[in-house]
């Protein structure tokens, strides 16, 4: 609830040019994107421990959420994206915030897993 | 000869309420030769699956070293070690990825092994046939019981065709004629295919199938009083 308040907030009160607005929305994404991993806890954790099975490495799971988050974020954002695509005459103004929505969305998505996979009593649900 | 896995005076620890817990009190040493069929024979509680997450990396132990094939990979990762030792692991808990079917499990899995993608086709067909699970290659592992998802994960390591197969309490959740079908097929696998097995059991007829046998002693309680004694 907090975030799309803040969200609504910035909607509101943020100046209506296109680069001021993405800005600020940026903010958004590192807390939302760390929830949205958060709260699929249980299923995440069965995804990780069936690809440590399977011989997937840290690396390779912490990849996929990565590209999953950043994903998640430009699609979430594709309604703004398109709007200063059109709204812009420099194109390097509109790649520079796509691209840190980019990393926010894959880092913060992949960070809760991370912590999952290096905790001590992660391997424990391998047993009865 | 050089063994596949070899384990010197490994001590693992856990925090409890009545103290530390300690798991092989003297030490697990043992030895794993190529083409060896080894079950590790313990009560409930002993560390047969803890055993099983040191020799793969998932669980360092506070004392002791693990070697594969004569490097000591005891601080190494899983993958690490399948890259000196082609490793396939069946845990206790069915580890299949529930939003994918049966037969997509096997192609992540054998993709994730490197194994080619024309290849892959052929084996998923084989190791679905002989477990029997042919005609739920389309399911979803949730909505299956839980001695078919064990057979998933059987199907899953059985298809990497790996060098050595590490399986903890393999007839867990297996009714009556499964159990009795899975060791003959492992000493198949042992016997034919020259696949080292290492298996943990807490059946001692179980055990008395594989060609050699290590037994667990039960744990024991480090208090800070006998912690000082002991030291």
């Amino acid at each position: 609830m907090g975030i799309v308040a803040l969200e609504a907030s910035l909607a509101t009160i943020g100046p209506a040019a296109f680069n001021s607005r993405l800005w600020l929305s940026l903010l958004v994404v590192p807390p939302t994107c760390a929830l949205a991993s958060v709260s699929t806890t249980t299923r995440r954790t069965r995804e990780e421990l069936a690809l440590f099975a399977y011989g997937g490495s840290s690396w390779q799971i912490l990849l996929r959420y990565f590209f999953r988050g950043a994903i998640i974020a430009l699609i979430a954002f594709s309604p703004i994206i398109l709007q200063g695509f059109l709204a812009t005459t420099l194109i390097f103004e509109l790649v520079v915030p796509v691209i840190v929505l980019f990393f926010a969305g894959g880092l913060f998505y992949s960070l809760p897993s991370l912590r999952r996979i290096r905790s001590s009593s992660f391997v424990e649900n391998y047993k009865s | 000869m050089i063994s596949v896995i070899e384990t010197r005076s490994v001590i693992v620890e856990y925090p409890s309420i009545r103290g530390v817990l300690r798991l092989y009190d003297q030490g697990v040493s043992l030895k794993v030769d190529q083409g060896d069929f080894l079950a590790v024979l313990g009560g409930s509680g002993w560390g047969k699956s803890t055993l099983v997450n040191v020799v793969l990396g998932l669980e360092k132990p506070i004392h002791g070293s693990v070697s594969f094939r004569d490097h000591d990979v005891t601080r190494e990762s899983f993958v690490k070690r399948c890259g000196l030792v082609k490793t396939a692991a069946v845990f206790q808990r069915p580890t299949a990825l529930p939003q994918m079917t049966v037969s997509q499990n096997l192609h992540l899995a054998l993709s994730l092994a490197g194994v080619p993608r024309k290849e892959r086709d052929e084996r998923i067909k084989e190791a679905l046939a002989f477990f029997g699970l042919d005609k739920i290659e389309r399911s979803y592992p949730d909505g299956l019981s839980a001695g078919q998802r064990r057979r998933i994960d059987l199907a899953r390591a059985l298809a990497v065709k790996p060098e050595l197969l590490v399986i903890d309490e393999p007839t867990g959740d297996l009714d009556g004629s499964a159990t009795n079908l899975l060791i003959p097929l492992l000493r198949g696998l042992n016997r034919n295919q020259g696949t080292t097995i290492f298996m943990t059991t807490a059946l001692p007829r179980q055990a008395s199938q594989a060609k050699h046998q290590v037994h667990l002693r039960p744990p024991s309680y480090l208090t800070p009083e006998n912690r000082m004694i002991g030291d």
